[in-house]
């Protein structure tokens, strides 16, 4: 049942893994000028180890086979991704990309997982509630607050963040991993000044994502409450608790949790730009720094990873979604 | 007039997003006409100045006028939305439309490509493509780059409610009255979903700036043009936290939360409006 | 016998911005212990309201204003909301008309029996369970393995029965049941009302209900009520009240049941010589979402059919899912056929391009079920009707239009001054299907493919726009191809009947034939399943296929 499902799903994820190499591959080669050749180039002309450089020219004209027809390098292409051979960095030769990714990835999947499923969870359970004819009278009144958040992009929210917090205030750091002067190491000091510096931008994520979360989880909860089973639950006289958390809230995940999967596009760029505002050593900042130098390898490598994260994350929550609704789990079985 | 100010109290949404967008571009208008704009540009005032008399908004590490630069910055965010919303929209309503009438091959292949395009983060492709192409990317150029992309949304959308229109009893009646695909699309569909266009262009034009003052944010902007985003951007870069320019934090910020919030709740105002609407029609 | 239930005075208000609407006005009636009583009335007739009264689930803007509802001495009106809950299920059980969505679609049956059960102080689990919810299951016709199925796994006759389960999980005193039968096909529909009446026998509860159909009334309840405009205007022995109306209104309601008893003479026919068909079907049939290794769903397997040569109704009748409605989309060129042919003048129907495709149009056309989706809100009423005129040449000049136009209203009976210029939110239901009838008139089809054109107006309508079908063969020489789920109109109207069940025909012939003596066994269940309005006539005499849940279930539309 889940093969059947996974062999279903998986030619659409893979389609978008390939559009994604292909962006990488053909919007360089379509540019007026091909950006990466300028760049190496230029850092020819600047001089610097020279024999470095070389060797940089020597390895790009290799992986590319720039000899070859375009569809020959179009698929060796396609066969280095694969592998994970993603190329040399420019700006840090001979550092391969790969590896200044696999550095930086646990940062950021630390920081998104955590801050996506909490938002997730109190944004579903926040928007249910408004939307629930009586209402706590609280959350009534904040939900307009909460709404507006969900207008605002996660790193706008973070700069104000920043602003109160660590610059008025200065109750917490201003940008950063850890304290510049700790030194990475499993200690619990050390893990507590991970976290001390991971609680704005989780937070800028959070506050961000439950507005939308709520919003949407609102709309979906009243039309739930107009369903049949919700007025025949109620002429039953049910508990409202039970009305709420197995009627409502529980045929309302369903279509939520399909929504994470195609926001988690939106989550990761999102966060790009957060890790950014923060100085977080994450895959945005290393992709913010490689814009800075016009490393278009990491640029590319980076994205592509981004996509394949993704694509695997969406991958999971689809084999979890028949858990959770029995329709599509009789679906499979047939 | 009356009745569109009763509708207004009773939409609330759409009564605030027009307020706060409406204030800002007189903010913008009328600082245009009575203040020189032209200080929106490097070394054009003394160097990262607090708010006074001569500048009201203070100035930046750069000598650039705060006070010119939202005015000129909110205008050319603004023209980037624009330019990059109705082109997304206008591309997207013919795609949805061609493959909702058409159907078959031609459909499977439109919104396959939509599905698989929707699924990769836009801004991450964005990224690629602004960074792909050499030299400085004047506004116009970032709002081509945004439409690349901007029409995918729209084209799921349209398709989708001109599925359901296509349905609809009185599409039926006008093709056995003899009208052709083309009839259909613009005297039958058009019409009826004028109201929704109009909803998904604001969003279009929402996700657009968004896109911008992103991409903007990064370093890929303009580096001649003094856009909000590139405001950020030069603010991130020059560290005025640490060196405690604090306006120059606060003023971009807070165009930005009023222009977001605005865009974002016209938007979701528009949408209650256009739907009852579509929902007596299917 | 003791009342179980007393209502006195019963009056409720929508409060709304333009002032109160009086949805019920002094309402009085008592319900005796085990009694059946129908209430009867068109929609607005403050029916339901009363019901939702009673529950405890008027929602705002609507409030009892006056009267009391006293259950075995409990007071109804205003009771504390929590307190009303309680009362719900154990004392007074609902059964809701919407059975097909009813049940929350992520678990089980057994879940839904023991969440009433738990929350009215009976919290039940393992076998205990099992063996109440067997019994409950048995006691409406089910089998136990049933509490393991999602509700999506059930037929509709099926969760109607599972709401009736949860119904009489706590024997309540009396058992309201809000048109509970509105979504089943009339064979559903007996076997879940002869369910209702063993559930009476066994527990002895009061039945509530609530319904519009006088056939069905007569042959479930004792008691009728019938209410107009939140009023109660007659009530009495269902005997009574069917054989002696004594109001006008009653009157009316009962005048327009159609049933298999009367039937207009042939009529004469304008021309009988001999013309060549329209449309012909050559082994026409058609297989929805087939691919490479699976075998699709066969809507309508392939048939011969010839329309358009002699003029004549020809019915088909099937319940939903029969092929019915694709056969019509076929012969409109909406569908085409997966198998055979679809032929107009012997060229198919989707090779026709031009001015022959123009003849086509010309010589097919459609009234269709819902009227007001027939129009184009953006545009007024005029445009359907002037635009196939002018798109199909048969006019040149918008004056010619408009006086076509005018003299079709006037032969439909609509003053052309009042509905033209309109759009069609601002014409009744019965004024939309009469425009639609005009159109049809004006461009005089050889073909009309005719969907249930009455199954969405009022029931003192439904007898002229028959009519207008039998004008359009009779005076212009149109086929008419009646499609329908029910058996009473089409024996009505048509010259032939054709019965389809799971997209084959079963039976075809002339309406007498096929209805008053059915052949096959699928229209005499059909036949048998017809509520009369006559309570001393029996319902049904064949016997009825079991569906309990242990046959193979036909896979629905989902």
């Amino acid at each position: 049942m889940i093969l059947s499902r996974l062999l279903r799903r998986l030619p659409m994820l893979l389609a978008v893994v390939v559009t994604a190499a292909t962006l990488n591959f053909a919007l360089p080669k379509l540019a007026p000028k091909n950006p990466v050749e300028t760049k190496l180039l230029e850092m020819a002309e600047q001089g610097g180890s020279l024999t470095d450089i070389s060797g940089l020219i020597r390895s790009y004209e290799e992986r590319f086979g720039l000899d070859q027809p375009v569809i020959v390098q179009y698929f060796s292409y396609l066969k280095g991704l694969a592998t994970f051979d993603l190329g040399y960095s420019l700006a840090f030769y001979p550092t391969r990309v790969a590896d200044l990714i696999l550095k930086a990835l646990p940062w950021t999947i630390g920081l998104l997982l955590t801050s996506t499923l909490i938002a997730f969870v109190i944004g579903l359970l926040f928007g249910a509630l408004i939307a629930w004819n009586r209402a706590p009278r609280l959350a009534r009144v904040i939900a307009p607050g909460v709404m507006a958040l969900a207008a605002l992009p996660y790193y706008l929210l973070g700069l104000a963040l920043t602003y109160v917090f660590a610059f008025i205030w200065q109750i917490f750091p201003l940008g950063g991993g850890y304290s510049l002067m700790a030194l990475p190491s499993w200690s619990w000091a050390f893990a507590l000044d991970v976290f001390y510096h991971s609680l704005l931008p989780a937070l800028s994520i959070v506050l961000a994502s439950i507005g939308t979360w709520a919003l949407t989880t609102r709309g979906l909860m009243v039309t739930v409450q107009g369903e049949d089973y919700m007025v025949y639950a109620e002429a039953n006289g049910l508990s409202e608790r039970r009305r709420f958390l197995h009627y409502g809230l529980r045929n309302v995940m369903l279509p939520q949790v399909t929504a994470l999967a195609l926001h988690l596009g939106h989550i990761a760029a999102g966060a790009v730009l957060v890790e950014r505002v923060f100085n977080y050593p994450g895959v945005g900042m290393l992709l913010f720094r490689a814009i800075e130098q016009s490393d278009y390898f990491v640029i590319y490598g980076v994205v592509y990873i981004v996509v394949l994260m993704i694509a695997i994350a969406m991958l999971i929550v689809d084999l979890i979604y028949p858990l959770l609704d029995p329709r599509i789990r009789a679906e499979a079985r047939q | 007039m009356i009745a569109l100010l009763r509708y207004l109290i009773g939409n609330a949404r759409l009564a605030g997003g027009l307020l706060l967008l409406g204030g800002l571009i007189a903010f913008s208008a009328i600082g245009l006409v009575v203040y020189d704009t032209e200080l929106a540009y490097p070394l054009s005032a003394p160097i990262a100045r607090e708010p006074s008399a001569a500048h009201p908004f203070g100035t930046d590490a750069s000598g650039r006028d705060l006070l010119a630069v939202m005015i000129a910055g909110t205008l050319l965010t603004m023209k980037v939305g624009l330019i990059a919303g109705a082109l997304g929209v206008g591309i997207g309503a013919v795609l949805g439309f061609v493959a909702a009438t058409y159907g078959g091959w031609v459909d499977r292949i439109i919104s396959g490509t939509v599905d698989v395009l929707l699924t990769v983060p836009g801004l991450l492709v964005l990224i690629v493509l602004a960074s792909s192409i050499p030299g400085d990317l004047d506004t116009t150029d970032m709002a081509l780059v945004i439409a690349a992309l901007a029409w995918r949304e729209p084209a799921r959308q349209i398709r989708a409610q001109a599925l359901v229109l296509r349905e609809a009893n009185y599409i039926r009646m006008s093709r056995l009255s003899g009208a052709g695909n083309l009839s259909v699309i613009f005297a039958d569909m058009m019409p009826n979903l004028l109201p929704y266009l109009g909803a998904s262009l604001v969003a279009a034009v929402s996700g657009a700036v968004l896109s911008s003052v992103g991409l903007e944010a990064l370093g890929l902007g303009s580096r001649s043009e003094p856009t909000l985003g590139m405001t950020i951007y030069w603010m991130m870069l020059e560290g005025a936290f640490i060196r405690g320019l604090w306006w120059w934090v606060l003023e971009p910020i807070v165009v930005l939360v009023v222009l977001f919030v605005g865009l974002y709740l016209l938007s979701s105002g528009l949408d209650e409006f256009a739907n009852p609407r579509l929902r007596t029609a299917s | 016998m003791a009342d179980v239930l007393q209502v006195h005075d019963l009056s409720v208000d929508y409060q709304l911005a333009t002032g109160a609407v009086h949805a019920a006005r002094n309402v009085s009636f008592t319900i005796a212990a085990g009694e059946r009583v129908g209430f009867v009335g068109e929609s607005g007739s403050g029916k339901t309201t009363v019901a939702l009264a009673l529950l405890g689930m008027l929602r705002h803007p609507g409030r009892v204003v006056g009267g009391s509802a006293q259950l075995e001495g409990t007071e109804l009106i205003g009771l504390p909301r929590a307190a009303h809950a309680q009362l719900r299920l154990s004392r007074i059980a609902y059964v809701p008309q919407g059975a097909m969505n009813s049940l929350n679609p992520v678990q089980t049956v057994r879940r839904s029996i023991a969440d009433g059960l738990a929350d009215h102080g009976q919290p039940l689990a393992g076998t205990t369970l099992t063996e109440r919810v067997a019994l409950l299951l048995q006691q409406v016709g089910l089998t136990p393995e049933v509490a393991d199925r999602f509700p999506h796994e059930l037929s509709g006759g099926m969760k109607q029965r599972v709401c009736i389960a949860i119904a009489i999980s706590l024997s309540p005193r009396l058992i309201l049941a809000d048109e509970p039968t509105s979504a089943l096909d009339v064979v559903t529909q007996r076997q879940v009302m002869e369910t209702f009446g063993d559930i009476r026998a066994r527990l002895g509860s009061a039945l509530m209900l609530i319904g519009h159909d006088f056939g069905l009334m007569a042959q479930t309840v004792d008691r009728l009520v019938v209410m107009k405009d939140g009023r109660i205007v007659e009530t009495g022995e269902v005997r009574d009240v069917l054989r002696r109306p004594e109001h006008p209104y009653t009157r009316d309601l009962i005048a327009s049941v159609p049933t298999l008893g009367e039937r207009r003479s042939g009529g004469t026919l304008a021309s009988t010589d001999e013309r060549s068909p329209v449309i012909h079907l050559a082994g026409a049939g058609r297989t929805y979402g087939a691919g490479l290794r699976r075998p699709g769903v066969m809507a309508l397997r392939p048939l011969d059919l010839a329309l358009g040569g002699e003029p004549r109704i020809l019915s088909v009748v099937g319940q939903s899912g029969s092929g019915k409605t694709t056969l019509g989309d076929i012969v409109l060129g909406f569908v085409d056929p997966t198998a055979g042919a679809a032929l107009y003048r012997g060229q198919p129907i989707a090779s026709l391009r031009g001015a022959a495709r123009q003849a086509y149009r010309r010589d097919v056309q459609a009234v269709f079920q819902d009227p007001y989706s027939a129009f184009n809100p953006f545009y007024r009423v005029d445009r359907a009707l002037a635009q196939p005129l002018l798109k199909l040449g048969i006019v040149r000049t918008r004056s010619e239009a408009t006086a076509r136009m005018q003299a079709a209203c006037a032969e439909v009976g609509l003053d052309p001054d009042r509905v033209l210029g309109r759009f069609a939110h601002q014409l009744s239901g019965g004024q939309r299907q009469r425009l639609m009838v005009a159109r049809a008139l004006m461009l005089r089809p050889r073909v009309l493919v005719a969907d249930e054109p009455v199954s969405m107006v009022d029931a003192s309508l439904r007898f002229a726009i028959l009519d207008a079908l039998r004008t359009l063969r009779d005076r212009h020489d149109v086929t008419v191809l009646y499609v329908t789920h029910d058996l009473a109109t089409a024996y009505r109207v048509s010259d032939h009947v054709m019965v389809l069940h799971s997209g084959a025909v079963v039976e075809e012939g002339t309406a007498e034939a096929v209805l008053r003596e059915p052949a096959h066994a699928y229209t005499q269940l059909l036949v048998d399943s017809i509520p009369w309005p006559d309570p001393d006539r029996a319902w049904g005499g064949s016997a009825l296929r079991s569906d309990n849940g242990s046959s193979p279930q036909t896979k629905t539309g989902r």
